[in-house]
């Protein structure tokens, strides 16, 4: 039944977006974040302990970004989106639609590294329009080293946002003993960010329909307008929203029900040899050539 | 009397007067619907029941007691007197829907384990179990509507209060929703209170309503009362249930034999057909007799 009103959301998720499609508009950043908060609620992993998953997100975040050989972030790489795509069982082509964008980004700017940076050992010589330029061994070691870092990093966030329902992280910031206001602030923001997203699309179709966006002076003019009205909006909203907390007791605590899931020892165990063992391969693999 | 207003008014900041001089008494147990156009003061009334508005004159009374606007009165009325808003996106404010069930009965103090009896309750009889830990955005307006219900219906109010609360659902929501509601009438015995500008679904919900307009008590009485009253509906901007038109034209028009008391609901418009249908046939066997 639930997989039957997923299946039939998504269908009209999709008959949505067609419409914007059609109309031209550019959303698609994000239908992208929505559709990585509906993976998070309905992943296989979703009902694990999230401060397992936090825990393992960010002791790999640091292994990959301080790692200084390549071999660590690699191994990272390969760990999260095989979790990611194995035991969350994200389909791999979403996954590859999240990555691709920031891989090309990232790509780019390693090859930038690779041919302009360095200054030992002179690995290359080319001829470019008639001016030699050198390519340092050092310059091709950091870019590739870098590459591989920032892939580890990235897909261990992946991994952390694909798998773990916003709602959980911020139980579990609420436990770390963040300060109220920022946890209570982040649990207002995430609901009523969808709520205006709505409103904001809504508001722009209206406009587009009445060929608000035609020509760039006119685009100009309709967009502050939308943006002046959500700014009402959300002041509105806000009087509203603690109108309906106070009709339910509401007295500048929100309270919740803490019934996150307990974390595995054995899983967190696992997760802290798992650190050890590529804090150690990092270290050992520090002074290691790749070209 | 569990509700009393004397001499109710409410005037906005901005200067418009929302009520009128409003007095009239709301019973125990009773289903009470409001009735009025758009902007009539349905909503602006309704949220002086539990004091999110103060009356700028008049006054309110809960159980024949004057309303105390003290935080701690306020929230013990509001425990009794449970609220559920027009636009469930004002309402739902937590991350999950079972967060957002939870709400009001930890406001209320009550230990964790008692909280999630009464949530899993709560979403059970509004039919959501099964979306407990979805977040509110994947839910349609509907659900949403539902989750709000069993946001106030997990406080185990003795009284609710409902804005508009089948406004945008479909006719299968309209339904599920009004069942709820008699259901709960009838074997908790919750006072129900509620506001609308759906007049086919006033006759099959109340039996008290209340007509608003531009502020000011209109009219009071049972809905069959004040419905057969066709001049005052229509003079206001509402119309009469379309059933209920139907044969007033009927009447009217084709002169048809039909009972002063015009039908409000389908079940009363068969009755009424199958009255006409019996007369009809006694009547030709008393010609072929003759
Ligand atoms: N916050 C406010 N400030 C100023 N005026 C308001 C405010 N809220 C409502 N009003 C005005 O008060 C009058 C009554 O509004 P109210 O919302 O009570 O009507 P309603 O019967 O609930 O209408 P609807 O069927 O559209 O919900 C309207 O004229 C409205 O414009
Ligand atoms: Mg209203």
């Amino acid at each position: 039944m639930a997989i039957l009103l997923d299946m039939r959301r998504g269908k009209e998720q999709k008959n949505k977006w067609h419409i914007y499609e059609e109309i031209g508009t550019e959303m698609s950043h994000f239908n992208l974040s929505a559709e990585i908060d509906r993976y998070a609620y309905t992943n296989a992993l979703s009902k694990n302990s999230p401060v397992t998953k936090l825990l393992f997100a960010l002791s790999l975040l640091l292994i990959s970004v301080l790692s200084p050989s390549p071999v660590a972030p690699i191994t990272v790489f390969l760990t999260s989106t095989s979790l990611i795509l194995f035991c969350a069982k994200i389909p791999l082509r979403f996954y590859l639609r999240l990555l691709w964008y920031p891989t090309l980004i990232v790509a780019l700017t390693c090859v930038i590294i690779a041919l302009f940076f360095g200054y030992q050992e002179p690995l290359a010589e080319v001829n470019l329009l008639g001016l030699r330029w050198i390519i340092f061994r050092d310059g091709v070691a950091t870019g590739f080293t870098t590459f591989f870092r920032v892939a580890g990093a990235l897909s261990s966030q992946f991994f952390l946002v694909l798998t773990t329902p916003m709602t959980s992280i911020l139980l579990v910031l609420r436990k770390a003993r963040v300060p109220k206001i920022i946890v209570e602030m982040s649990l207002l923001i995430y609901r009523y960010i969808f709520v205006f997203i709505e409103v904001m699309e809504t508001m722009r179709i209206a406009q587009e329909l009445r060929l608000g966006y035609s020509g760039w002076l006119k685009k100009l003019r309709s967009l502050s307008m939308l943006i002046g009205n959500l700014f009402i909006r959300t002041l509105d909203q806000g009087e509203r929203t603690f109108t309906a907390m106070s009709a339910r007791g509401y007295d500048g605590n929100i309270r919740v029900l803490e019934d996150l899931p307990k974390p595995s020892n054995v899983a967190l165990a696992g997760i802290i040899f798992f650190a050890v063992a590529l804090a150690i391969i990092a270290y050992l693999t520090m002074d290691l050539r790749i070209v | 009397m569990l509700f009393r207003l004397e001499n109710l008014s409410h005037q906005y900041s901005d200067g418009t007067l929302a009520l009128d001089n409003i007095s009239l008494s709301f019973a125990k147990g009773e289903r009470i619907a409001l009735l009025g156009p758009n902007g009539s003061g349905k909503t602006t009334l309704l949220l002086h029941l539990n004091g999110i508005l103060k009356p700028t004159s008049g006054k309110v009374y809960f159980e024949d007691k004057p309303l105390e606007y003290s935080p701690k009165a306020l929230l013990e009325l509001r425990r009794r007197v449970g609220f559920v808003f027009q636009d469930p996106n004002d309402q739902l404010f937590a991350p999950t829907v079972k967060q957002d069930v939870a709400f009001g009965p930890l406001n209320l103090g009550q230990p964790a384990d008692q909280v999630k009896k009464a949530v899993d309750e709560a979403l059970r009889l509004v039919g959501m179990s099964e979306y407990a830990e979805k977040p509110p955005h994947f839910l349609s307006f509907g659900q949403k509507k539902r989750v709000a219900l069993a946001g106030v219906l997990a406080m185990q109010p003795e009284a609710i209060i409902l804005d508009e609360p089948t406004s945008n659902l479909d006719p299968r929501g309209t339904s599920e929703i009004l069942h709820l509601l008699l259901r709960l009438n009838k074997e908790l015995g919750l006072t129900l209170i509620l506001a609308t500008h759906d007049v086919d679904m006033v006759p099959l919900f109340a039996n008290k309503l209340y007509i608003l307009n531009k502020g000011k008590l209109v009219s009071e009485g049972a809905p069959a009362e004040l419905f057969s009253d066709a001049e005052l509906i229509r003079s206001i901007n509402l119309r009469s249930p379309r059933i209920t038109h139907l044969f007033e034209v009927l009447k009217k028009e084709d002169n048809l034999p039909i009972n002063p008391r015009l039908p409000l609901t389908i079940s009363e418009a068969r009755k009424e057909i199958l009255r006409l249908l019996e007369s009809g046939r006694r009547e030709k066997k008393k010609r072929t007799t003759a």
